[in-house]
């Protein structure tokens, strides 16, 4: 049985201590202090990098690199918080902004300092009211105490914090959207390069981090970066020559909901399996596990078959999904395939920002051949299709094979690839949401597929067993890791 | 038709605990245009929804056209252009909720308040007769360990059933 390993969550249910007094009991700010008083901001920066923290918001970016990114001649440079934690099954940035806001404050403090900031805008998700207000006056009782407002403890910084609500758009929780929304306008995202770091809000450099990321800060200085690099798995990466390390360092805060006995945030070391959490979590509700969405909605699903895949940043990307944010979501075997995507496309058909076109129009268009599907109208039609799948020369390709298909699902891959195709990783839209739109759609589909035939063929929504709803991996191209080298593959 | 046409507005201005908010809000940003998204909370706050007048204020107020702000507004899903009731009840339905049966919630809720669902474009479907309650369905609300939830005004309820809705709802109806 893993064993919760609490950092960050550590102090989090001690009564008052989003109070300044009991947060500054248990070592409250003196990461901070000791920051300032042991280390130059660069000697932070390089901590951070050392630390391998990657970003937990979702795209899983090294911090440290980020950082570097910045230029450090252009003056003022702005630190945004991301609070904006709309992805479904995720929710433990609002326990820290609900519970213990003052450790987010000495994150941002700490890099502010590293990176010579004086300004942070925190942009929380409008629906956090209550998070809002308690993050409000924490930040209050900081300026009263003298950690925040001009010369910080009397060293000359000066850093100010401001929050800033978010009006209910899933899509400014994409960073340049954030930017967007934070400089008052529709949250639309940018086109990168430039980049953030180059050129963010009110077109100055700026550094975007999660709130989870930031909350890890703290306990980087204050118990140095050897503490730190002891928890999680660290591979190599067999690409390079020599291979580099490839860290999956720290602790994660592992949302759980669904089909477990006691859903919640647990905080555990990065590496452990996906049955290791269900069992963490108080085990399934239910008989058999059908599935599991391994970090937020957009991630692409996990099977029974892919129940001992390790949950950090490398594994599950060798496992063609992500950890995301970190939000899973398991499914018994009671559930229908075919409704939940219909749930989830819905959900991307109301969020879709309407910038890009493909985006714009092929979401809704998913979400209705689904819809079709779920209610019955499946196209009974099949077409004969090449079959693509590993050629004998080892690589991708046609295979000389044809398959059978119906009509529907042929559509529903093809729409939702022209989004932004899951196979070569490529996608025709603005941002990230085109292939957190045709991650699910496709995976789901090719993955469970005798459910979506069952579904078709029989006019209704047909919940199959799990082992027959199932595509084994060896038969299916939703598996196949296309562009991992193998030495990669086999960590 | 041309009653609406005509129809003057009562001009908008916030009241003197706004303004000082608000005075308070715009000196945090490099340019006024950012406090847009605070701005329009205050003001849907005071107001109750965003009305033409509260936009035009609000474009004066941010130094914007009124049409970037009408932009803003549409945008953005918790920005009411229309009347709503007096607790708006949002019900979360994604994912995780309904792995947690939110559309029991959600079904007793529509049968207990006598409404509809209502709609973006379509507020007062979801509104119930007397103006009390507004009804409608929103995305993930970061509350999946406790699912079901709904929130109502700045509220959360968590791990809802039929019994709990109507313990809720008479505590509210008072």
């Amino acid at each position: 049985m893993v064993e919760e390993k609490r950092i960050l969550y550590e102090h989090l249910d001690v009564p008052d201590i989003n109070t300044f007094d009991v947060f500054r009991q248990y070592d409250g700010y003196k990461r901070f202090e000791k920051a300032i008083a042991e280390y130059q901001p660069d000697d932070i920066a390089k901590m951070v990098m050392d630390s391998g923290l990657k970003g937990r918001g979702g795209a899983g970016f090294s911090t440290g690199l980020k950082w570097s990114f910045v230029p450090r001649d252009i003056k003022p440079c702005y630190l945004c918080c991301n609070a904006d934690e709309s992805e479904p099954g995720t929710f433990s940035n609002r326990y820290v902004l609900e519970k213990n806001p003052h450790l987010l404050i000495e994150g941002i403090l700490i890099c502010c300092y590293a990176m010579g900031i004086e300004t942070t805008y925190v942009y929380i998700r409008g629906e956090f009211t209550l998070g809002k207000r308690m993050l409000d006056a924490a930040i209050k009782e900081a300026y009263e105490k003298g950690y925040l407002g001009k010369d910080v403890r009397g060293t000359g910084l000066n850093i100010d914090i401001y929050t800033h609500p978010g009006a209910g758009a899933y899509i400014c929780g994409e960073e340049t959207g954030l930017i967007e929304s934070l400089e008052g306008k529709r949250g639309q995202p940018r086109n990168k390069p430039p980049f953030p770091a180059v050129e963010g809000v009110f077109m100055k450099p700026t550094v975007v981090q999660n709130v989870e990321t930031l909350c890890n800060l703290p306990f980087i200085v204050g118990n140095g970066v050897e503490w730190y690099t002891k928890m999680g798995p660290t591979y190599a990466d067999t690409r390079n020559d020599p291979p580099t390390p490839d860290p999956n360092t720290g602790t994660k805060l592992y949302c759980i909901s669904g089909d477990v006995n006691e859903p919640g945030v647990y905080e555990l070391e990065l590496g452990l399996t996906c049955s290791e959490l269900i069992e963490v979590a108080g085990g399934l509700r239910g008989e058999e596990v059908k599935a599991v969405i391994p970090g937020g909605s957009s991630a692409p699903i996990l099977t029974h078959y892919e129940l001992d895949t390790r949950l950090d940043f490398t594994s599950l990307t060798l496992a063609k999904s992500m950890l995301g944010s970190g939000g899973i979501i398991v499914m018994n075997e009671t559930r229908n395939i075919v409704d939940c995507l219909l749930n989830i496309m819905k959900f991307y058909a109301h969020e879709s920002c309407g910038q890009c076109t493909p985006c714009r129009w092929g979401t809704p268009w998913v979400r209705d051949i689904v819809q079709r599907i779920a209610d019955g109208g499946g196209r009974p039609d099949t077409i004969t299709r090449p079959k693509f799948g590993v050629t004998e020369s080892g690589r991708w390709g046609d295979t000389g094979e044809t398959e059978e298909i119906y009509e529907d699902l042929d559509l529903l891959e093809s729409v939702a690839n022209n989004i932004a195709n899951v196979d070569t990783m490529t996608w025709n839209t603005i941002c990230v949401f085109g292939i957190a739109v045709s991650w699910p759609a496709v995976s789901y589909m090719r993955k469970f597929r005798p459910e979506f035939e069952a579904a078709i063929r029989e006019g209704k929504l047909v919940t199959l067993p799990v082992a027959e709803a199932t595509v084994p991996p060896e038969e299916n191209y939703a598996y196949q890791q296309r562009f991992i080298p193998k030495e990669f593959a086999d960590l | 038709m041309s009653d609406e046409l005509v129809q003057i507005e009562t001009p908008f201005t916030f009241n003197e605990k706004n303004q000082r908010e608000f005075d308070e809000l715009i000196e945090r940003y490099p340019i006024k245009e950012a406090a847009m998204l605070p701005t329009l909370h205050i003001a849907q706050r005071q107001a109750g929804y965003i009305t033409p007048a509260v936009m035009k204020y609000v474009a004066e107020q941010l130094e914007v056209t009124v049409m970037k702000v009408k932009d803003v507004v549409t945008f953005y899903p918790m920005f009411f252009e229309e009347p709503v009731g007096e607790y708006v009840i949002r019900v979360c339905h994604t994912l995780p909720c309904a792995l947690r049966d939110c559309k029991v919630v959600l079904d007793h809720l529509k049968a207990k308040l006598e409404t509809d669902i209502a709609s973006e474009t379509n507020l007062a479907k979801g509104t119930t007769a007397d103006g009390k309650f507004t009804l409608m369905k929103v995305e993930c609300l970061a509350s999946c360990d406790v699912a079901p939830v709904i929130m109502i005004n700045d509220d959360l309820y968590k791990n809802l059933t039929p019994e709990k809705v109507d313990e809720i709802l008479e505590t509210l109806a008072g």
